[in-house]
């Protein structure tokens, strides 16, 4: 499902979190390189990535809840992408990184470069592998 | 906050019948005992429904030979002496504008809640009529259900302060009991809760919609109107239950949902197992104690649970619980509710004169800052069931119904149809209104963050 030779590492704005018992999810629209908009498709709907995880008890533990990722929390992640291209990735043992509220980073930068910044398992944010390319529409 | 004392002592409900509804003896316990935060008088029982309802005072699946729906007035009649509203949920187009009439009885054509919820045919007797909404059916303008028969009668304004207190009583008893497995009160078995419409205001049949919107706030007044025309004006209901999505806390005290009841007794848990769509298991933790570091108190980690989580301990035959950490959700035909609900649930036995146990009482008293504008107390009576002998079973919903164009459809095998997939935590029975019924609604716009998400 997961293609584990690649690994995009991208900033976005939470859009939701699904706090599954067997998978949490996070849903986020990502930035764009300079950190002001979220991406739009075609027909000017945000591009949501769906980003899975471990269970929502065990992630709880690296304080990545409901509660601590609100609606417009901005992020930044490593993921292994779906193979088939669709928006969505595992999240592995990447790195995970949350801005301070509201705070974007700078263009081109993550989270982990803003003073403030908090650390959410796994370390630092993985080097990746090459860019993130357009998502195909579903 | 002061505390009011309640005596809990048998007396006959003389006051607060409203208007024409008819009252009977409040059904209160004997308990000779004092109490801040349980044993208040029962709230009141009624023995008329508002309506409209098709199937009377009937309970249960199936329309009864005899059946006698109840209506004020049907097929375009107007019940007598009351003046239409030129604009109602029936006919309006967008109840959004019609915020200033919520608050009015015959802006709901004077039907209960359940009464809008089965006018459709939603339980097997529709009162639509054959032109709608011209015709849909009237309930009784002049019955109701007494305000002040919801609200909790007991002085605390959070579980937390309602939990600590019955704890201290219990303490200054000697308490909590703390039982061993042959001392426990024998309670394992299997139960019906009563389920007759008048039982609760909670099923809905015994007020008006404007009584219940009083208890909630703005956003969740909005909420619950939405709910309300999509049950009438739109006929698009989205029960939870119909497509196996979770069916939520306040299940449990639905007039059908959760209504038999299978209790597991141990000294440390209790299980308190109930069937509606799905089972669903409130695990009652005895002596343990909530974290209370994060935004709700809870027992495990960070993660809302749909039936929250629930520690307890008995005072006497009494089991005191508090539950917490509640995923927000709704029970159709009742209000919606956040994640910051929490319950405070004393279950005190029911004997007969031979002091043999022929089921329980529930007392709830239920917090919810976000959606109440005070906390509200649900009463109920668990039947025990002693000719049981199948096991309970667990219930694993497998969807048969999706929604198609907005409407609960059921599919067969093979079909293949457009889906929309639903954003569960995002109230996901509104999105397919707003998104196939409200167009052109003037809904009010949602905040944006910066991004504009």
């Amino acid at each position: 499902m997961y293609d584990l030779n690649k690994t995009y590492v991208m900033t976005g704005v939470v859009v939701r979190v699904d706090p599954n018992p067997n998978h949490l999810q996070i849903f986020f629209a990502p930035l764009n390189d300079a950190r002001t908009q979220v991406l739009r498709d075609n027909k000017n709907e945000p591009v949501v990535w769906a980003l899975e995880m471990e269970p929502a008890a065990v992630v709880a533990r690296d304080r990545i809840t409901v509660n601590n990722f609100p609606r417009g929390t901005i992020l930044s992640v490593g993921l292994h992408p779906l193979r088939n291209g669709l928006p969505a990735g595992g999240r592995g043992k990447n790195g995970l990184f949350k801005c301070p509220a509201d705070t974007p980073p700078t263009p081109g930068k993550h989270c982990d470069s803003v003073k403030g910044s908090t650390s959410h398992g796994h370390g630092v944010l993985s080097k990746p592998t090459g860019p993130v390319p357009p998502p195909k529409t579903k | 906050m002061g505390r009011r004392i309640f005596k809990v002592l048998r007396f006959a409900l003389t006051a607060a019948c409203f208007v024409a509804t008819s009252c009977a003896t409040q059904q209160s316990n004997v308990a000779q005992q004092s109490s801040v935060g349980r044993g208040a008088p029962d709230p009141l029982q009624v023995d008329v429904i508002v309506g409209s309802e098709g199937k009377g005072m009937f309970t249960g699946a199936g329309v009864p030979p005899d059946n006698m729906p109840i209506f004020a007035a049907r097929d375009g009649a107007t019940p007598p002496g009351v003046e239409p509203l030129p604009t109602d949920i029936f006919s309006t187009k967008d109840f959004y504008k019609d915020r200033s009439l919520w608050s009015d009885n015959r802006y709901y054509r004077c039907n209960s809640p359940v009464g809008l919820e089965q006018i459709w045919g939603a339980y097997e007797v529709p009162l639509i009529g054959d032109d709608p909404p011209r015709t849909a059916a009237w309930g009784f303008c002049d019955r109701d259900y007494p305000r002040k028969e919801i609200v909790s009668p007991y002085a605390f304004s959070t579980a937390k302060d309602h939990y600590a207190a019955l704890l201290k009583e219990a303490r200054d008893r000697g308490g909590p009991t703390v039982y061993t497995q042959a001392t426990l009160p024998n309670w394992s078995g299997r139960y019906l809760r009563q389920r007759a419409k008048t039982a609760t205001w909670f099923h809905g049949a015994a007020l008006q919609v404007p009584t219940y919107i009083s208890l909630l706030t703005p956003e969740y007044q909005k909420r619950f109107v939405q709910q309300m025309y999509h049950y009438s004006g739109s006929n698009a209901a989205q029960w939870p239950g119909s497509y196996c999505w979770p069916e939520g806390f306040m299940r449990r005290f639905a007039q059908y949902g959760g209504a038999r009841v299978n209790l597991v007794m141990t000294p440390e848990l209790i299980l308190d197992i109930r069937n509606a769509a799905k089972t669903l298991t409130t695990q009652i933790h005895i002596g343990r104690e909530f974290n209370e570091e994060g935004v709700v108190p809870r027992l495990g980690p960070d993660v809302p649970q749909w039936f929250g989580e629930t520690i307890g301990f008995w005072d006497g035959e009494a089991l005191i619980t508090w539950t917490s950490n509640i995923q927000g959700w709704i029970s159709h035909g009742g209000f919606e509710f956040s994640n910051k609900l929490q319950s405070i649930e004393i279950y005190t036995p029911r004997k007969d004169a031979g002091g043999r146990l022929i089921g329980l009482k529930t007392e709830v008293v239920l917090y919810d800052p976000e959606a109440f504008v005070e906390p509200l107390r649900i009463v109920q009576n668990l039947d025990r069931l002693t000719d049981v002998t199948e096991p309970f079973p667990i219930m694993e919903c497998i969807p048969q119904s999706f929604p198609v164009d907005g409407h609960t459809t059921p599919m067969s095998p093979g079909q293949t149809f457009q889906y929309t997939v639903p954003d569960i935590f995002g109230r996901p029975w509104a999105q397919i209104w707003e998104r196939h019924h409200e167009k052109g609604m003037a809904r009010p716009k949602e905040p944006r963050n910066r991004f504009g998400l």
